[in-house]
């Protein structure tokens, strides 16, 4: 079977400075894919150019078997490839109800319809519940904490029905049970038959959840392979602690 | 945050009643004019809001649709007959259409910029509209002017009719607008405004609705700058696209509330009936230009978001905070 995400000698540089080098990576179905690497080393441009919002100069990539290399996030997005972002953004002034149903995508027919039908409350309250947002359901996102605003980033990207959600430091600055949360969150997906790509800092969250290890530095990938051999590659060592 | 079931039809009905008997009350000349400019101002402000509240995007030249609509009503009677004085007010859903289909490409082009970029590139709209109606004397009169058979009705009530059609051009403003926010164009308007790369990115139909606003928003605004040429009865370039009346549409929305159903209408009654006391009481000088701005400043010191979103969110936050202590101590925080 064809890997779910292929990238394959990716490019792209902001004016003279190269942010990815001929970077490749595979993500397989299924599987919970960590991309790690030091500040600076190009995952998050990497993420703009998987999902569309960046144009890489040279180099491909295919999802689901298709080349996507030129495609809009919006199609990507309906093809089932989600992702989320390193500063949780939602829709400060929609409720937590809303950010969930904008999420879900409609068609122009649907667009002079209600703004919450039946159907939406029906599928936003199922994620309300699981992420127990219950008790925060109507007011407006401005409100939430910041780790409330990451579990709604990522509840609302359930709500197109993703096959690959890419996570952008999903346990960044939020409190250790919420990683716990998140980890729950993550691994329930997963058992559901859901491919995760995750930046992650937190190595320990990393050893945990993911397999394979991907690590990126200045802009290309120095090593692939399953998280208890990526402590003692010496590359990897190497462009952590520049030794 | 839900407004009581049944609380804002009753508003609005309540509200248009009033309106709508008014007149029959024999109030007097000056202040049937008044009235006749407010709900002019009110139906702006209320069509700006679509693109400029909901949206979020500033448009200053909203006044460019406003002389072509005047010129629109000037031009077609110069070549044809009025038979009636209701006329001119049944060609203005064609003029409203019409101009906001002039408005589509227009829209395409302007709002692939953004915030104080797309505010720029709209003023440039006002003076292209500005110098065509100065330059193409042979169409508009130029510095000249042009004039409008003056409407046949009796002096005693030559308002009415006026202020007849505004009514009804307000309640279908503010009903576009109840619509907007009942519907998912509402939603999807929303998330354009608050971050329009993600709304995008969640496969948001972002050009359709930031188009759709804007066309909409436009030929209101047009059949507004229609009526008022009628009214006038004799139109100059200078007034007909002069920057004040987009000023004027884009403070009232402010001082009223953004996207609110009735900020824009409240901001409109306002400004409006403060600029004429103070163009009343200050004289011809343009000083009322300056108590008009203090008013302004005033309130947006005070409510920086406006009346009606300050007010709501005072009475929201002490509804909650009184919830919040009859749970206590039984209550633990979210999360």
């Amino acid at each position: 079977m064809t890997p779910l995400l292929e990238v394959d000698g990716v490019s792209r540089s902001f004016g003279s400075v190269p942010a990815l080098v001929n970077a490749s990576l595979t993500v397989e179905r299924n599987s919970i894919t960590a991309l790690i690497g030091p500040n600076g080393s190009g995952k998050t441009t990497l993420f703009n150019v998987i999902t569309g919002n960046l144009r890489a100069d040279t180099g491909r990539v295919r999802f689901d078997g298709h080349d996507v290399t030129t495609a809009r996030p919006a199609a990507l997005y309906r093809r089932g490839l989600s992702r989320t972002y390193q500063q949780a953004r939602v829709f400060s002034q929609l409720t937590v109800e809303e950010n969930l149903v904008v999420a879900g995508g409609f068609g122009l027919a649907q667009l002079f319809g209600r703004r919450v039908n039946r159907r939406d409350r029906q599928r936003a309250t199922e994620l309300i519940d699981e992420f127990r947002l219950g008790r925060v359901a109507d007011l407006p996102a401005a409100e939430l904490s910041y780790g409330q605003r990451k579990l709604l980033e990522f509840a609302a990207v359930l709500m197109s029905s993703p096959t690959l959600i890419l996570l952008d430091e999903p346990t960044a600055g939020v409190n250790p049970v919420l990683i716990e949360t998140m980890e729950h969150h993550i691994r329930r997906l997963h058992a559901a038959g859901i491919t995760f790509l995750i930046v992650e800092h937190d190595m320990n969250v990393v050893m945990r959840l993911c397999d394979p290890v991907v690590v990126l530095d200045q802009g290309r990938e120095i090593f692939t392979g399953p998280p208890d051999a990526v402590r003692e590659h010496p590359a990897v060592l190497d462009a952590y602690l520049g030794a | 945050m839900r407004m009581r079931r049944g609380v804002g039809p009753v508003r609005a009905a309540v509200f248009f009643l009033v309106l709508a008997v008014a007149p029959t009350f024999g109030l007097a000349h000056w202040l049937l004019t008044m009235l006749v400019f407010t709900l002019m101002f009110a139906v702006m402000a209320s069509a700006w809001n679509l693109l400029g509240g909901f949206t979020g995007y500033p448009s200053l030249g909203h006044v460019a649709f406003f002389g072509i609509g005047a010129y629109a009503v000037v031009l077609w009677f110069q070549h044809h007959d009025i038979s009636s004085g209701y006329e001119p007010f049944l060609l203005l859903p064609a003029i409203g259409l019409g101009v906001a289909l002039v408005g589509l490409p227009i829209a395409a082009i302007a709002m692939r910029t953004r915030a104080d970029v797309f505010a720029i590139v709209t003023i440039t709209l006002l003076f292209v509209g500005q110098t065509l109606a100065f330059n193409l004397r042979d169409i508009t009169g130029g510095a000249q002017g042009a004039s409008i058979v003056p409407a046949p009705f009796p002096a005693d009530s030559y308002e009415i009719p006026f202020y007849d059609a505004l009514v009804v051009l307000l309640a279908v403003s503010m009903g576009l607008t109840w619509a907007t926010m009942r519907s998912k164009v509402g939603l999807s308007l929303a998330a354009v405004r608050m971050d329009e790369d993600k709304a995008a990115g969640i496969g948001v139909r972002v050009q359709t609705v930031k188009l759709l606003a804007f066309c909409v928003s436009v030929g209101l605004t047009a059949m507004i700058g229609g009526i008022w040429a009628y009214y006038e009865g004799f139109i100059y370039p200078q007034f007909a696209f002069d920057p004040l009346i987009s000023v004027a549409m884009v403070l009232m929305t402010f001082l009223g509330g953004r996207a609110t159903l009735w900020g824009p209408v409240l901001g409109a009654f306002i400004l409006e009936l403060a600029q004429q006391y103070f163009a009343y009481s200050l004289g011809g000088s343009r000083f009322y230009l300056i108590a008009y701005a203090l008013v302004f400043l005033v309130v947006i010191l005070v409510m920086p978001r406006g009346i009606l979103p300050s007010v709501r969110d005072r009475l929201w936050r002490r509804g909650r905070r009184r919830i919040v202590d009859a749970q206590l101590p039984a209550g633990d925080g979210p999360l």
